[in-house]
């Protein structure tokens, strides 16, 4: 059984970044400019009405200005009466002459508040929403909810069950793309709904003991392969959205659709369950046009986005679920292990290409089929790293979640002629001969053994100068294990009784930007039956092997992770420290296999303390 | 030289946006063209859709609609 939910959220915004701007061309600041409230809410009333002539019912998120406004209140009481729409909260729209004169800060963004101040409004926004509809919201939200702003939320108002708490890969990328003046510095997350861990609201929990209280939602279900190498801004279920990003053919906008089809077969792959949320803020469908866009191409790709739903709703393949009703419905049959998987193929640049995403407890993850199958994100959830941000705390307004491995920030297989790249690949070898899977473009199929999900990649051929072998590579995911099980077989060798070399390895580093962390105190340590080596990080290029390792690992401590990797039988062992032009570290496991054979590996997660 | 002021739209500079940084122009109403803070663009309005049209077509598959998953 297949279900396909939809969470279609409206906000009415009464000074949103960009009409106020718009507005400000020439003259001085005014919160309270009549023309700019009239308009948002113009915008939102027409969201509504797009909506509820489609016949889906929406979440109406009340910004803290919105509650000090008779008309936006009387709508959201009157639609939440005749259309079954949920009333909920969110600290997005901050900003408004009251707030201003209570806070005396122009911040907009609720995560970079201090502790203290997060508490505050809190308080301000949830007991003015009170004071208004005579009860608290049970779903909020932002683009980004830290969880010490979250935990102080539901031990102060323990009703609240769903809210907004990411932008999916809003990071580095966002920040480079608004001209380094957009602060959602939020990688990490996942890209589809989750339960939050108390410490880090990037991880699912763990067990009940772990779990915030509340169901989680990305702001967005974004492209999973447009979005990892290209602005979370262009390419989202926000039909404004890919306006910006110029996705459309003249006034056509194809590419929204093939989204919302490519999110609803992720059922495929998480046990028959989808999901899709749209969230357009007022200020993107300003009267006087938008990223080149003019209001009635704004109003049409809204329009449209909204029928398409509309249409799957009526033919019985989508469920409009309020926030709150869908945060229930998730919970209902979900155990903290299950894992959310997504094997996705490109549908915006005419390539081939596929990359497999995967998160749960321990780790998120990403592999790239155009890499023969490389992983080129790994952020180690085990961790749970408490890493609170905003004002007073060291992380300020760094709220991603780290990795140990990101091919784009940190080069991956290509690297300008030195050094290396974090990613984590397999080299097959011969003599001085050898190939790196990273320049094999292969497909991948997914499927489902018990509790393993297995990825499976086609074959690839790798041609020495006087024979070839084929190579394949195979991911099984247990669940609830911690550990990336990978299997590379070689094969349809051509040439009888040749040896050839498997190595696979793992490069990588710690981070949440493109810039180099330093790496002194990482340990890097190959534990055997025969004896050990230890490596304390200090970029002296050094090396280690160890003929029968057992294990293969790094300590990380600056994100507290263990880092492993062992084999199922004999192997080589080796690790590498890098360098300061090649910041890096390198753990692997070789073996020498005659004509054909396998290596089978697991990469393992863990906290280190 | 006249003050620069935003344009009918809210044209980005195309240059930036190529390399997918999103920085608004500003349009010289006595020259009647845009002009870039950050890069040094300038042209008029024929030439800022003409590079958009080139930024597009990095998408081979915006004009299809994709029904097999």
């Amino acid at each position: 059984m297949t279900a396909f939910y939809v969470n279609i959220v409206h906000r009415p915004e009464m000074v949103p970044e960009y009409l106020q701007k718009e507005a400000e061309q020439g003259k001085v600041e005014d919160l309270t400019r009549g023309a700019v409230l009239r308009e948002s809410l113009d915008i939102f009333r027409t969201q509504q009405q797009t909506a509820h002539d489609q016949g889906l019912r929406t979440t109406i998120q009340m910004t803290y200005a919105s509650l000090f406004n008779a008309e936006a209140v009387a709508i959201a009481k009157d639609h939440h009466a005749r259309f079954g729409d949920e009333i909920g909260s969110t600290f997005l729209g901050l900003q408004c002459a009251e707030f201003r004169e209570q806070f005396r800060s122009k911040e907009l963004a609720i995560w970079l508040f201090s502790i203290e101040d997060k508490r505050r409004i809190v308080d301000a926004v949830f007991g003015k929403f009170h004071e208004v509809f005579g009860f608290y919201p049970t779903s909020t939200g932002s683009y980004y909810m830290d969880a010490e702003l979250v935990n102080y939320i539901k031990a102060s108002y323990p009703m609240v069950r769903a809210a907004v708490a990411t932008c999916w890969e809003e990071g580095p990328k966002a920040y480079w793309n608004a001209n380094n003046s957009w602060y959602t510095l939020l990688d990490g997350g996942p890209w589809n709904p989750w339960i939050p861990s108390k410490r880090n609201i990037h991880c699912p929990a763990s067990d009940s003991d772990d779990d915030i209280g509340l169901v989680a939602i990305p702001h967005l279900s974004r492209d999973l392969m447009a979005v990892f190498d290209g602005p979370g801004s262009y390419y989202g279920t926000h039909p404004q959205n890919l306006l910006r990003g110029m996705v459309n053919e003249d006034r056509e906008l194809p590419y929204f659709k093939n989204l919302v089809d490519q999110y609803r077969s992720l059922a495929t792959y998480n046990d028959g369950y989808a999901y899709n949320m749209m969230y357009v803020g007022p200020g993107w469908m300003s009267k006087s046009g938008r990223w080149e866009a003019d209001y009635a191409l704004l109003l049409k790709s809204y329009q449209e986005g909204m029928a398409y739903y509309g249409e799957l709703k009526r033919q019985g393949l989508a469920q409009d679920l309020t926030m709150s009703e869908f945060a229930d419905v998730y919970r209902r049959d979900r155990s903290y292990t299950r894992p959310e998987s997504a094997l996705w193929r490109d549908i915006l640049y005419s390539s081939r290409r596929q990359m497999f995403w995967y998160a749960d407890p321990s780790m998120r993850f990403c592999l790239d089929m155009n890499q023969g199958g490389a992983l080129v994100d790994l952020r180690p959830y085990a961790a749970k790293l408490v890493r609170p941000c905003g004002v007073g705390t060291k992380a300020n307004q760094d709220a991603s979640y780290p990795f140990l491995v990101q091919s784009l920030y940190r080069a991956g297989y290509f690297t300008h002629y030195a050094g290396e790249g974090a990613v984590k690949s397999c080299k097959i070898g011969h003599g001085q001969e050898q190939a790196d899977l990273c320049t094999c473009r292969t497909q991948a199929s997914f499927s489902v053994e018990g509790d393993t999900r297995v990825v499976t990649l086609e074959p690839v051929t790798i041609e020495f100068a006087d024979f070839s072998v084929r190579v394949q590579s195979i991911f099984r995911l247990t669940e609830g294990s911690g550990e990336i099980e990978i299997v590379r077989r070689v094969f349809d060798s051509t040439r009888p009784g040749v040896e050839v070399s498997i190595d696979e390895y793992i490069t990588a580093c710690y981070g949440t930007t493109e810039y180099p962390e330093d790496l002194t105190g990482v340990r890097l340590s190959l534990i055997g039956a025969t004896g050990s080596e230890t490596i304390d990080y200090a970029y002296q290029c050094r090396e280690a092997e160890l003929a029968e390792a057992a294990c293969v690992e790094a300590v990380v401590p600056q994100v507290d992770t263990r880092l492993s990797l062992r084999a199922d039988g004999p192997a080589l062992g080796y690790l590498r420290e890098g360098f300061s032009f090649s910041p890096m570290y390198t753990l692997g496991v070789k073996k020498t296999i005659v004509e054909k054979g396998e290596l089978r590996t697991w990469l393992k997660v863990e906290k280190a303390s | 030289m006249a003050q620069g002021r935003k344009g009918k739209l809210n044209y980005r500079c195309p240059r930036c946006l190529m390399r997918e940084i999103d920085m608004d122009m500003l349009y010289d109403a006595e020259k009647a063209e845009y002009y870039c803070l950050r890069c040094s663009f300038v042209g008029d309005e024929a030439e800022v859709l003409r590079l958009n049209t080139q930024f597009r077509e990095k998408y081979g598959a915006r004009t299809i609609r994709i029904t097999e998953f």
